[in-house]
């Protein structure tokens, strides 16, 4: 396999993963706030501020509200991490791997970037952005689902799993750090009326809620959420399951390196997060550190796999 | 209701579907015959999923123009061209002769060069050729075949007959286009594709995979084959990685690959240098390797002539055979048919005046407005005059640029070239149509069931290429059986 097509792969899946974790968002979000009463701090807000992309968002916005937030998540195309952004990115990285993947796995890319162009316009109202978004998260679940079934699970498949699992790492610790918001304790009285909802809300965007009941047997509440969200390692978007992912992937793919033992590193640091004792600022520490540490990661797949661009 | 094929004019040239205004060819009876059944609001629903398969499929080809490259969707006309497959037949054994006799004459301008020496052919010619590579004297590539992927494009006359206008030696491109255009007509038209006798395509991958494994350098073992292409801004991209992927070869980039010390050619993958066995290469002789041919230029591969003469690695089609992709010499293949295989030529040639004659040269000035003038080397419809369909001013700016040049222009007659049934607004009008098929040359021979007919979509327009307005059919050999 190709140097520079283990890296388009990856980008491939990390691209996608984005995608689909923009449409989910998105989606939950507007749920909530549907059950929420004005004026509560959870508005549009809180979307940019997951992504961190606050200070991108004022460049060109000056007001924040559901008009310039969605356009600012989905339609955006000067925002690199806009959903059609992040579509075209990935279709971008398709187009140029087409010999590795199954027909099947490009033509849903496309259509889903078509389909997103075509309705680039109506995404602004509520009732088509509903369907757009079930459209958008619906094609990434074929889009996995098709490789699951159509795709050798070779190096390729591996390399696609490997950026899965990073990004969704990335998010689920992203979309915790909102999580470290709700503990704070400067909360208004209002607020923690409203708290076991907004528990609720982070386990839907990351599609956790029906299997934390199965798994937690207690009712919602945060340190269950926190310990559930970090550490389970059955849970397709936990940090620890993704870790999991990534070790075994990397463990298969060859010429590894020393990679195998940063991963070990890693999950060892993931564990010891005791989510029972964690004050908000601690919390928000760990996830930053988790970040930061994904991020090496990731510059050491690079390092080990991909196209090193060399000066001739 | 009115039938799509009202007002259906066959004009002055040779319809491929219709013998008159009313009466379908025998060959092509089943299908007028199913499109008169069908409402107009059918056909439009048709080409309507047609033109959607295309977007999803992402069967896109790239315009170079001022405001950048765009991504187009491939102009598709539904209405299929059809050919009697006994008729084909004749046409399968012109090309593979052809290609013969081309392979003969590569080989021994490469080497002896008794074509010129006995007086066959000016020596001129091929001395002042853009595409003659002197790094590739005494080079003797497998199965002595330097062209092993040829397009041959093929017009039929007002008379009927079909003619050959041009051999594509270098990297002739379509061949994706011919195959998906089957698979969408498969969509659109299942139940007509049932009651008729077609002969497949679609083993075009598995052909060119195994000539591709025949010229191998080594034949012990498994091959690794790659294709070469210029990237993602090229026009034919989406070709390269249709057929890599096809063929389960890898598509690779200039930077992908490096020659190492022992003259071998390797690509960087996730584990290390692997060694590849043979190219498919799209990128032109120019580009192919900045120590021996263009020095600034960034899609090759240093050191990959070294290694192609070191015999170490198989390159299709073989540096240097671009010199028979020349106008000037195609003139000549019905001499080198005779003077190498000892036949008569079965596909006969379009008659041509090469301006670097002198007496010819006399003869096109003078006639100008009736003549189609080429530059001899260049492709995709570029840098030609029609002469009927130009003006005064347009002739006179042509004649100055042949005058300077007159070894790099040829001129043809202008050709009735034949017409086909086209969905035009919703109606069927006549437009002009060529033929692209492929020929594949290793251990064998091979010669696609078809090939890619592209139909000028503009009215009374003679030009074909895609880059030009242009657009393709489906293209249907069909077996009538021994009536």
């Amino acid at each position: 396999m190709l140097s520079r097509s283990a890296e388009r792969l990856y980008w491939l899946a990390r691209y996608l993963e984005r995608t689909e974790n923009v449409a989910r968002l998105v989606s939950v979000h507007m749920n909530l706030l549907m059950d929420l009463p004005r004026g509560i701090e959870m508005g549009w807000q809180q979307l940019i501020r997951i992504n961190a992309s606050e200070q991108d968002f004022y460049e060109n916005n000056k007001i924040v509200n559901e008009r310039t937030v969605i356009r600012f998540l989905l339609t955006d195309s000067s925002h690199l991490g806009s959903l059609f952004s992040t579509l075209s990115a990935a279709r971008e990285n398709i187009r140029t791997s087409r010999e590795l993947l199954p027909d099947e796995a490009w033509e849903q890319v496309n259509e889903m970037y078509l389909y997103t162009k075509k309705n680039l316009d109506s995404i602004i109202n509520r009732r088509s952005r509903v369907l757009f978004l079930r459209e958008i998260l619906k094609g990434c679940q074929r889009f996995t689902g098709l490789l699951s079934g159509y795709m050798s699970h070779n190096n390729p498949y591996r390399f696609i799993r490997l950026g899965r699992n990073l990004e969704r790492a990335d998010m689920t610790s992203r979309i915790l750090d909102l999580a470290s918001l709700l503990l704070s304790d400067s909360r208004s009285d209002e607020m923690r009326q409203y708290e076991t909802i907004l528990w609720m809300n982070i386990l839907k965007s990351l599609n956790a809620l029906l299997m934390y009941r199965q798994q937690m047997h207690s009712r919602i509440n945060g340190d269950d959420v926190l310990n559930f969200l970090l550490l389970d390692k059955n849970l397709p978007r936990s940090v620890g399951c993704c870790i999991a992912e990534i070790s075994d992937s990397i463990n298969r793919l060859p010429n590894h390196d020393a990679l195998p033992e940063k991963v070990i590193e890693l999950e060892r640091y993931v564990q010891a997060i005791d989510t029972h004792h964690t004050t908000q600022v601690q919390l928000r520490g760990i996830l930053d550190d988790l970040q930061n540490k994904l991020g090496e990661l990731h510059r050491q797949i690079a390092d080990n796999w991909f196209l090193a661009m060399t000066v001739e | 209701m009115k039938s799509i094929w009202e007002s259906y004019k066959t004009e002055s040239a040779y319809d491929e579907l219709m013998y008159s205004e009313f009466q379908p060819r025998q060959v092509s009876y089943s299908l007028c015959q199913y499109l008169n059944i069908l409402k107009k609001e059918d056909i439009d629903r048709r080409k309507k999923a047609a033109e959607l398969a295309i977007m999803e499929m992402g069967i896109s080809f790239t315009v170079y123009s001022d405001e950048g490259n765009i991504d187009r969707a491939w102009p598709f006309d539904i209405i299929p061209r059809i050919i009697e497959a006994r008729e084909w037949k004749i046409i399968e054994k012109g090309l593979k002769q052809r290609l013969t006799a081309l392979n003969c004459f590569i080989s021994d301008v490469y080497s002896e060069q008794s074509f010129i020496k006995d007086g066959k052919m000016p020596g001129e010619i091929i001395n002042s050729s853009k595409n003659f590579r002197k790094e590739c004297v005494g080079m003797k590539p497998r199965h002595n075949v330097w062209a092993n992927i040829c397009g041959t494009d093929l017009v039929r006359n007002k008379d009927g007959i079909m003619y050959v206008l041009e051999d594509n030696l270098r990297v002739p491109s379509g061949v994706s286009y011919m195959l998906e255009n089957r698979v969408i007509t498969k969509r659109v038209f299942p139940e007509l594709l049932q009651g008729i006798n077609i002969l497949p395509i679609d083993d075009y991958p598995t052909q060119l995979h195994d000539m591709l494994s025949s010229i191998a350098p080594h034949q012990n073992g498994k091959v690794t084959l790659v294709v070469l292409t210029p990237g993602i801004y090229n026009s034919a991209y989406f070709e390269h990685a249709y057929l890599a992927q096809q063929m389960g070869a890898q598509l690779v980039e200039g930077n992908d690959l490096v020659v190492d010390e022992d003259d071998y050619v390797y690509m960087r993958t996730i584990e290390g240098l692997k060694k590849v066995d043979v190219i498919y290469r799209r990128i032109d002789d120019d580009f192919l390797d900045p120590e021996v041919f263009r020095k600034d230029s960034a899609l090759g591969v240093r050191g990959l002539m070294r290694a192609w003469k070191a015999g170490n690695v198989a390159l299709a089609n073989a540096p240097g055979a671009g010199v028979a992709d020349d106008k000037v010499v195609y003139a000549y293949v019905p001499e080198m048919i005779r003077y190498y295989m000892n036949e008569e030529p079965i596909l006969p040639n379009v008659p041509t005046y090469l301006c670097s004659n002198n007496e010819h040269l006399d003869y096109v000035l003078a006639h100008l407005a009736e003549l189609v003038v080429k530059p001899a080397n260049e492709s995709g419809g570029y840098g030609m005059l029609v002469g009927p369909h130009a003006s005064a001013k347009e002739i006179n700016a042509f004649r100055q640029i042949i005058q300077k040049d007159p070894r790099n222009y040829i001129a043809q007659p202008t050709l009735a070239i034949s017409t086909a049934p086209t969905l035009c607004k919703g109606k069927l009008e006549p437009r002009h149509i060529d033929l692209r098929p492929f020929i594949l040359q290793g251990d064998r021979t091979f010669v696609t069931a078809g090939g890619l007919t592209r139909v000028a979509l503009k009215k009374g327009s003679l030009v074909v290429n895609s880059s030009q307005g242009g657009g393709s059919k489906d293209t249907w050999i069909i077996n009538m059986g021994d009536r």
